[in-house]
């Protein structure tokens, strides 16, 4: 009841405001309740739908020289058809001759109306959602690379075998994958994809290769194979680190690689920790100085790791014993390597230390770290002073509970 | 049914008060082990006694695998040197030394008893405080067992500090590395220490004890006494060669005459030299009337010092293949040489002498471990010989 007076005040209303609005236009002489107003003429009805959609989703013709409306973010027209049937709308009923026979045995059918749909029209609109904008599929965090969805630092799997040569055990990942362009004399400013990875079966044999393509597909395909045609074996110590510390450079890129104990894990470039992962190298620490240009650090690793030596050939080379001290076996003495030949050394005779022979006389620049501004002010030196004698607290609260005591 | 529940029932019962009187018996057992197991004399000129030492460093041995086996520590870093063979050679002296110095036995001392000596009583003083006052002497350089620390109760009277005093002070000034002020809770809870013996944590218990406790306290003897007694059921003795403790718990079984499973070990794995200095051992801390000394100049003779063995071991991989490699090959592949075979003949004789006489307590087992060790020995030998006649090697 009260939706229905509520309904009959509103309306009057609502008929005045307009015929106070139009009342200027259209003659005033007839009856406000007799006017039913609608504007049957848009560009909606006028134009086509291809028209229509290039409205929403066309570029300009500058923009698509500069090669705007691709890749993601790009729109396309939706498919408005899509779900929908001749003669089931709105309403569903049933049209003799449309969507139903018109004579079904001896007996004519008339038109009919049925129950509602009402899940319709929220279909259809949940289809048109899903249709028109691209959208990213989940990634597994096992399959993801250094950052997001891109690629680099994903795994593209093993290269294609080629005739009866298989790669099974491969891993392949990409290092570096980014558009390039070159000039062309008729097709002006080309763009290509540039795929560089790697590949490698993690005990000691890997390959890397740059490939490019119009596609970022086949870029990564050609890259793949080709990084598995040029494999290269390198001697692992242990199965697990480079065989000693080495220095290697590249263009500008200087690479100073650092052997290291079990359980050390990878401390490097994040290109470089790829490339032990594919060759199994795990305990590994390596510092680059100059540019750090992926392709000249992976160039650069690749030849600091082809040309190590053997601690044989390194002893055979300096006629001086090789001898590895652990801490955690309190120092004791182990013979790596001795030479072929007994060479008696004078006490006089320099012996040169190891790492310096193995890092060919480079020396690491290791910065000075700048004190944060507050180091010497007074009131910091009031915070330390005040705080100095809780310095053993954590460690005495730590064996307490350890042993409670308490 | 009913019989066989019933049966069941019966053996039950059986098997429990079986059960209890076992457990009453091994109680009955343990503590008396545990009364006796104290020395009743001062051990410690005995135990220092040059000749004691010698024996009982022959009888720990130096596997340097063993002295320097990996540790878990928090720095696990490698250093890689060159180094010439005179610089490597000096090297492996010191290696030795560090590996004598890792297997310094603690000493096996009396228990100290505690002494109450008053330096003067002030009754004046009384009730000065509520609390006692205890004072350190500092000084750098002093050693902890000559620091002067006093007490003054609160009644007034200064008196030299208790031990147990003493050495809290002494932790809290100048702290030991490893040692606790409060009791380590495997020291203080039963079942804790009895897991750790359990699983024949015996080497990191031992380290512990000797890290938490003073050689002259009686809680060091008590817990060493028990892990020594639980060693002996176990038998699992190899896992203390070569450490530090290896000496005082061979040294303990001999006092307390009970060295004969440490002896079935020894021969079973072809220690003979060493089971002949355990039984020597035994006979110098009893005074038996046995002549021990000729048999064991003679080993020594025969046989180089741990340490030499260590050093000898060091120093082959140095060498490069000689003229007479082939000999030297015959002799890894038996693993004893012309020298090894003539000492166990004498040590055999002496052990069998040990087994005939009254001192033995497993006869049975002692006496088969010897027949099965000759027959290999035996088998050994004849092998040793035909592989040098098929080489044409020269008896030297």
């Amino acid at each position: 009841m009260s939706r229905l007076l509520f309904m009959s005040f509103i309306k009057p209303n609502w008929r005045a405001s307009t015929s106070i609005k139009l009342g200027n236009h259209i003659n005033t002489l007839f009856p406000p309740s007799d006017c039913t107003l609608s504007r049957n003429i848009s560009f909606f009805n006028k134009l086509p739908a291809d028209d229509i959609w290039r409205g929403v989703t066309a570029v300009s013709n500058a923009g698509k020289k500069r090669g705007r409306g691709k890749g993601t973010g790009r729109k396309v027209a939706k498919d408005l058809n899509k779900g929908q049937t001749i003669g089931l709308g709105k309403k569903s009923c049933i049209w003799p001759g449309l969507n139903a026979p018109i004579l079904r045995g001896n007996e004519l059918i008339y038109q009919q109306k049925q129950s509602e749909n009402e899940d319709r029209e929220k279909n259809i609109i949940q289809l048109r959602d899903s249709m028109g904008n691209f959208k990213l599929s989940k990634l597994n965090p096992i399959d993801r690379g250094w950052s997001g969805t891109k690629m680099p630092g994903r795994s593209i799997g093993p290269p294609d075998s080629v005739g009866e040569d298989s790669f099974k055990l491969f891993d392949t990942r990409v290092l570096e994958n980014k558009i390039v362009f070159i000039m062309k004399g008729n097709m002006g400013r080309k763009r290509r994809y540039s795929v560089l990875s790697v590949t490698g079966n993690k005990n000691g044999l890997a390959g890397f290769a740059i490939a490019k393509a119009p596609e970022v597909r086949t870029a990564l395909r050609k890259s793949k194979n080709r990084a598995g045609q040029k494999l290269i074996s390198i001697n692992l110590y242990e199965n697990r680190t480079i065989n000693h510390d080495f220095y290697t450079a590249f263009g500008k890129t200087k690479i100073f690689v650092f052997k290291k104990p079990e359980g050390y894990g990878l401390v490097c470039h994040r290109a470089i920790q790829t490339i032990c992962k594919v060759l199994g190298i795990q305990d590994l620490y390596a510092k680059i100085e100059g540019s750090t240009n992926l392709q000249h650090i992976v160039k650069a690793f690749f030849i600091g790791l082809m040309r190590q030596k053997s601690y044989d050939a390194i002893a055979k080379e300096t006629n001086l014993h090789i001898v590895e001290r652990q801490v955690a076996k309190n120092g004791f003495p182990q013979i790596k390597a001795s030479p072929l030949l007994n060479v008696n050394t004078s006490e006089k005779d320099r012996i040169i230390d190891f790492m310096q022979f193995t890092l060919g006389n480079k020396i690491v620049l290791k910065k000075k770290k700048i004190p944060p501004y507050f180091v010497n002010s007074k009131g910091h030196n009031i915070f330390e002073s005040k705080n100095e004698r809780f310095r053993n607290q954590q460690n005495v609260r730590l064996h307490k509970l350890v042993n409670s005591y308490i | 049914m009913l019989i066989l529940r019933q049966l069941r029932k019966l053996n039950g019962q059986q098997r429990l008060q079986l059960g209890v009187e076992q457990t009453r018996r091994s109680m009955a057992d343990a503590a008396q082990k545990n009364a006796s197991f104290q020395y009743d004399k001062d051990p410690q000129p005995l135990f220092t006694d040059a000749e004691t030492q010698r024996l009982l460093q022959s009888m720990t041995q130096l596997q340097l695998e063993k002295v320097f086996r990996k540790r878990t520590v928090p720095d696990n870093s490698t250093e890689t040197k060159f180094m010439t063979t005179a610089q490597l050679e000096k090297e492996f002296l010191q290696t030795i030394e560090k590996a004598k110095k890792l297997l310094q036995m603690p000493p096996v001392v009396q228990i100290k008893q505690d002494t109450e000596h008053i330096i003067s009583k002030d009754p004046a003083l009384k009730d000065f405080a509520d609390t006692k006052y205890v004072f350190t002497d500092i000084t750098f350089g002093l050693r902890n067992s000559e620091r002067k620390i006093v007490v003054r109760d609160a009644d007034g009277t200064l008196a030299y500090a208790p031990l147990e005093t003493r050495k809290r002070m002494n932790q809290l000034y100048f702290p030991l590395e490893g040692r606790r002020s409060y009791t380590p809770r495997m020291f203080t809870h039963d079942d804790l220490l009895q897991r750790c013996l359990d699983e024949h944590k015996y080497e990191f218990v031992l380290d512990r004890l000797t890290v938490q406790y003073e050689p002259y306290e009686a809680e060091f003897h008590n817990f060493s006494a028990k892990v020594f007694a639980h060693l002996n059921e176990s038998k699992e003795f190899d896992l203390l060669r070569s450490t530090r403790h290896f000496g005082p718990m061979a040294f303990f079984y001999a006092w307390h005459r009970c060295i004969d499973d440490l002896l079935y070990d020894m021969i079973r794995r072809d220690y003979l030299h060493n089971a002949v200095e355990l039984i020597s051992l035994s006979y110098k801390i009893h005074q038996v009337p046995v002549d021990y000394k000729p048999i064991l100049s003679q080993l020594e003779a025969l046989k180089p010092t741990p340490a030499q063995r260590a050093l000898a071991e060091l120093l082959s991989c140095l060498k490069k293949p000689a003229e007479n490699a082939i000999e030297h090959e015959i002799q890894t592949a038996i693993g004893k040489t012309e020298q090894d075979f003539a000492a166990d003949e004498i040590s055999l004789k002496f052990i069998e002498q040990y087994i005939g006489s009254k001192h033995a307590l497993k006869k049975v087992q002692l006496e088969l471990a010897v027949q099965t060790l000759k027959e290999v020995n035996l088998e050994k030998l004849q092998l040793y010989q035909g592989l040098k006649k098929a080489h044409g090697v020269q008896a030297s």
